[in-house]
């Protein structure tokens, strides 16, 4: 037991490496060209493709929440009750993808490309998601009611829907920030696909069956 | 058994009184090893579920919020000057990265030292086997 979580700790420590090299951002630089006149009109330029993004994830949120608003309250309520195992979960997920794309790439064409697309679209459908469910658990955690009296007193602040569209607001406000918005937004990243497979999306079934043995 | 015990043990919350005067349903109760006498904490003492007010949907405030954010970035995007393409292309390049990062690594890997492929092998079963472990726990979330 002891020897399965010390090598379940050295695991995680290793995914976070590989996961921090792999996710550390030219951005983070910061370049002498970013302080001339053509780096801040880079920079003007930079921001307004994130808010045209941030556009994009604000209607993709409220679709989302309006098709399965119960799903992504139960990834939030986890993700609030267990942030640190989503966010280690989905350290180990992301590094999972990765090393998963790279031995699809050693098949042949035939049978890695199908694989490798699957397999893009699973990743690219579950950062969606965790993504969605962290603004949802944001916006709770910032505006959500403490008490019944005070949700009775709300009228627009209540509800999934306020949360997620909360929650897209303040973090679309902190990605803004030139670098502490992509360290924020990466780690939002991470917790949310954490998250979205810790509760299969919301639907809080196990991933695996338990086996039993047959009753004689 | 009587009728109003009958009525009692349907209803009990309809009849309260019984269980005091009834020694029979007592004896019952005792026998099963069931505290009648709790009473259930008024619903305004107990904490917020999640799922209170969660179906209310404030429209103004997703209506004003999303066109907050297009005014501002329609804004933002012709006082730049980036038109719409770049937007779909910016989008498309972070992938079209991912995808040339990873054929790279996988042919680096594929030239590599028998070693270092059996090296990746096992990172990828440790990882893996980290991942399963961590998928199995049950959610801890109270129930929305």
């Amino acid at each position: 037991m002891g020897r399965g979580r010390g090598l379940l700790v050295l695991a995680i420590v290793a995914a976070m490496l590989v996961t921090a090299s792999i996710a550390t951002p030219a951005a983070l630089e910061v370049r002498p060209s970013d302080l001339t006149l053509a780096g801040g009109l880079a920079m003007l330029q930079r921001t307004a493709v994130i808010l045209s993004l941030l556009f994009v994830w604000l209607i993709a949120a409220v679709v989302v929440t309006l098709m399965s608003a119960r799903e992504v309250r139960y990834s939030s309520v986890e993700l609030r009750a267990s942030a640190l195992h989503c966010f280690a979960l989905g350290l180990v997920a992301i590094t999972s993808f990765v090393l998963t794309a790279i031995v699809f790439s050693y098949f042949p064409s035939v049978i890695g490309v199908p694989l490798l697309i699957a397999l893009a679209v699973f990743a690219i459908v579950t950062k969606i998601y965790g993504a969605i469910a962290v603004f949802h658990a944001l916006g709770t955690v910032v505006a959500g009611a403490r008490s019944r009296e005070a949700l009775e007193r709300r009228r627009w602040l209540r509800g999934d829907l306020a949360m997620v569209v909360i929650g897209v607001l303040l973090l679309g406000a902190i990605r803004l920030i030139p670098v502490v918005g992509t360290i924020v937004w990466a780690l939002m990243s991470v917790m949310g696909v954490g998250t979205a497979l810790a509760t299969k999306f919301g639907r809080r079934e196990p991933w695996f069956l338990a086996w039993r043995p047959a009753e004689s | 058994m009587k009728d109003a015990c009958q009525r009692y043990l349907e209803e009990p919350e309809a009849h309260p009184g019984h269980l005091a005067e009834c020694e029979q349903c007592r004896t019952l109760f005792d026998t099963l090893g069931l505290q009648a006498d709790v009473q259930p904490p008024p619903a305004g003492a107990l904490p917020l579920a999640p799922w209170e007010g969660a179906s209310h949907r404030p429209w103004p405030l997703v209506a004003g919020g999303a066109l907050l954010v297009l005014v501002v970035a329609a804004a933002v995007c012709f006082w730049a000057g980036v038109p719409p393409l770049r937007v779909v292309q910016s989008s498309f390049s972070a992938m079209t990265t991912a995808r040339t990062a990873i054929t790279t690594w996988a042919e680096s890997l594929r030239q590599a030292s028998i070693v270092a492929q059996i090296a990746f092998g096992l990172f990828f079963v440790a990882v893996n086997t980290a991942l399963v472990m961590l998928l199995r726990r049950a959610p801890r979330g109270i129930n929305g």
